[in-house]
């Protein structure tokens, strides 16, 4: 009721905004916002998309929500952010590229499940993905602030309106939607598992100490 | 000109001699041995309903010269079944390994041609010297959305089967048990064990990649395991084991956040310190060394209002309330 309305509000507010200036980041999120806290995010999001997939991969009906299903990567599921990445590039990323990577996919993401939220048949698939949307909204946010306060800047707003980036045309039949909409789940489900191996290497370069200290240099 | 013949059991087998004609006579010996007439149609030789004893060197021999005409290896086998893989990472994130056997043996020789496919692209398994019916994969990309499809098909002289797997990236991933499993008694501490062990070695980066571990543990007498799950660190210190217990303990390992846990590491027995038993001469210092025993069946003197007989030993478990209320702040104190 009410507060779905503030909430799609808030969403269409925040998916067009551009970055937040870092200080203001850091005052809404508060002193001693850890890379821990991140990481222990992801995994709760993890575990959540487990429920939220399976509920929605049954309401697509099969072939979607059976376990051996293992469809060609279309062209156009190319839109949605991949966390395919080359080993060693991604063991070489700095922890700014491999923040900002993460930042912009789960910005983008969010976009494309918030489209996906609009759209969708049941009552309890909506209560679902609402919920998961403003945990994933937590997670974005929570990112921003490791940036923030390890001095790094946010990368741009997340790309483009719902509808997705121009040029995109939307799935010409039901089917296709579907696909789009399985490959969404996929591409959330491995970026999650990929945050976990991201946030565990950045813990161990920077231990939560260092992020308090920038921040008290920065007066708070 | 070497002959192989491979059939199958149970089939009905006909030699014929080489290019003699069929109302030739001939001799046939099987390893040597000869095969009686009745087994002969002319010069052919029958053999019905064959079976895994008459695979051998069967010879042809000319009637009278007994030049040797035709000679053949038989090898009586079966078609392939339905081969049995396995493919699991226990090295990530360099790649995974796949391996395979046949539940029931062929008597013939067999190869085996395993493909694997990610997405589109055909990837290469290398094949291992050892152990044999094993291949490794390197991994190009890591946290892949699409799933890789092994085929392995088994193929010998009688048939081919074949099998697949399709699997994601993540959920193949089961590293092996920890190693240098180590359990040592705890000097003046009746009710500790110090368990220490190793990453296994087959994990490349336990740096990115962290592994968390399960140690078990529990007396032999008892079947009854205890559990502890650990996040990080190689080491734990059992503080609740009975006094004087030998214990078995075991620990496994699995990446901090995807796959499975692996095997239960080798088995390691400890059991804890126990005091030098005093040389006992008066019942005052009997009652000394009782008090000083911090294990949670002795009763600690100021309950001698109890029946004493009931509660002292081992398998005790029976103790009246108050006294059970002290051991409980005894308990709660040397932990």
């Amino acid at each position: 009721g009410d507060s779905w309305g503030i909430f799609t509000f808030l969403c269409a507010a925040l998916c067009n905004l551009p970055a937040l200036p870092a200080l203001n980041c850091s005052e809404e999120l508060g002193a001693g916002q850890s890379i821990q806290q991140t990481y222990d995010l992801t995994r709760y999001l993890e575990h959540q998309l487990r429920t939220l997939a399976g509920t929605y991969l049954n309401y697509l009906g099969p072939p979607f929500n059976e376990p051996d299903f293992n469809p060609p990567r279309l062209a156009r599921a190319e839109r949605v952010p991949s966390a395919t990445v080359d080993l060693d590039l991604w063991r070489g990323l700095t922890d700014n590229a491999r923040l900002a990577a993460n930042y912009r996919a789960y910005s983008r993401l969010l976009c494309y499940l918030r489209v996906l939220d609009g759209q969708v048949g049941t009552a309890e698939l909506r209560h679902r993905l609402a919920h998961f949307c403003a945990s994933l909204q937590g997670l974005v946010l929570s990112i921003g602030g490791v940036m923030s306060s390890l001095g790094y800047p946010l990368p741009a707003g997340p790309a483009g309106p719902p509808a997705g980036p121009p040029g995109a045309p939307p799935a010409p039949n039901d089917f296709l939607k579907k696909m789009d909409d399985f490959w969404l789940l996929k591409e959330l489900q491995t970026w999650l598992w990929r945050s976990a191996k991201d946030f565990n290497r950045l813990k161990k370069k920077v231990p939560p100490a260092v992020v308090t200290l920038r921040l008290e240099a920065r007066g708070f | 000109d070497i002959h192989i013949q491979y059939e199958r059991v149970g089939a009905d087998v006909t030699m014929k001699c080489g290019s003699m004609d069929w109302d030739a006579t001939v001799t046939w010996t099987a390893n040597g041995t000869d095969i009686d007439e009745s087994h002969l149609n002319g010069s052919y030789l029958i053999l019905k309903n064959v079976d895994l004893t008459q695979s051998g060197q069967y010879s042809c021999y000319e009637g009278s010269s007994w030049h040797l005409k035709y000679q053949t290896y038989l090898r009586v086998g079966t078609p392939p079944r339905e081969p049995v893989l396995m493919c699991r990472s226990n090295n990530y994130p360099k790649g995974f390994y796949c391996s395979w056997h046949l539940p029931t043996p062929t008597y013939i020789p067999n190869s085996f041609n395993i493909s694997v496919i990610h997405g589109t692209k055909e990837m290469v398994c290398e094949k291992d010297a050892v152990p044999k019916n094993r291949c490794h994969i390197r991994y190009l990309q890591l946290f892949s959305t699409v799933k890789y499809k092994v085929t392995l098909t088994v193929t010998n002289a009688l048939g081919k089967n074949f099998t697949t797997l399709t699997f994601d990236e993540f959920a193949i991933v089961k590293p092996d048990p920890p190693e240098s499993v180590v359990a040592k008694p705890v000097p003046n501490n009746p009710r500790r064990l110090e368990v220490s062990w190793q990453n296994p070695s087959s994990w490349p980066d336990p740096e990115s990649f962290p592994l968390k571990f399960f140690l078990r543990y529990r007396p032999l007498i008892l079947d009854q395991w205890q559990h502890v799950e650990l996040s990080d660190g190689t080491s734990h210190t059992i503080t609740d084991a009975y006094a004087g217990k030998e214990y078995i303990i075991q620990v496994a390992a699995k990446d901090n956040d995807i796959g499975t846990w692996s095997d239960w590491s080798v088995a390691v027995h400890a059991t804890p310190w126990t005091e030098e038993p005093k040389h006992l001469t008066t019942e005052a210092q009997i009652t000394e060394t009782t008090s000083a025993s911090t294990s949670s069946f002795m009763v600690p003197p100021t309950t001698k209002i109890c029946d004493k007989g009931a509660v002292v030993g081992s398998g005790a478990v029976a103790v009246c309330w108050t006294a059970g209320l002290v051991v409980a702040a005894y308990s709660v104190l040397f932990i």
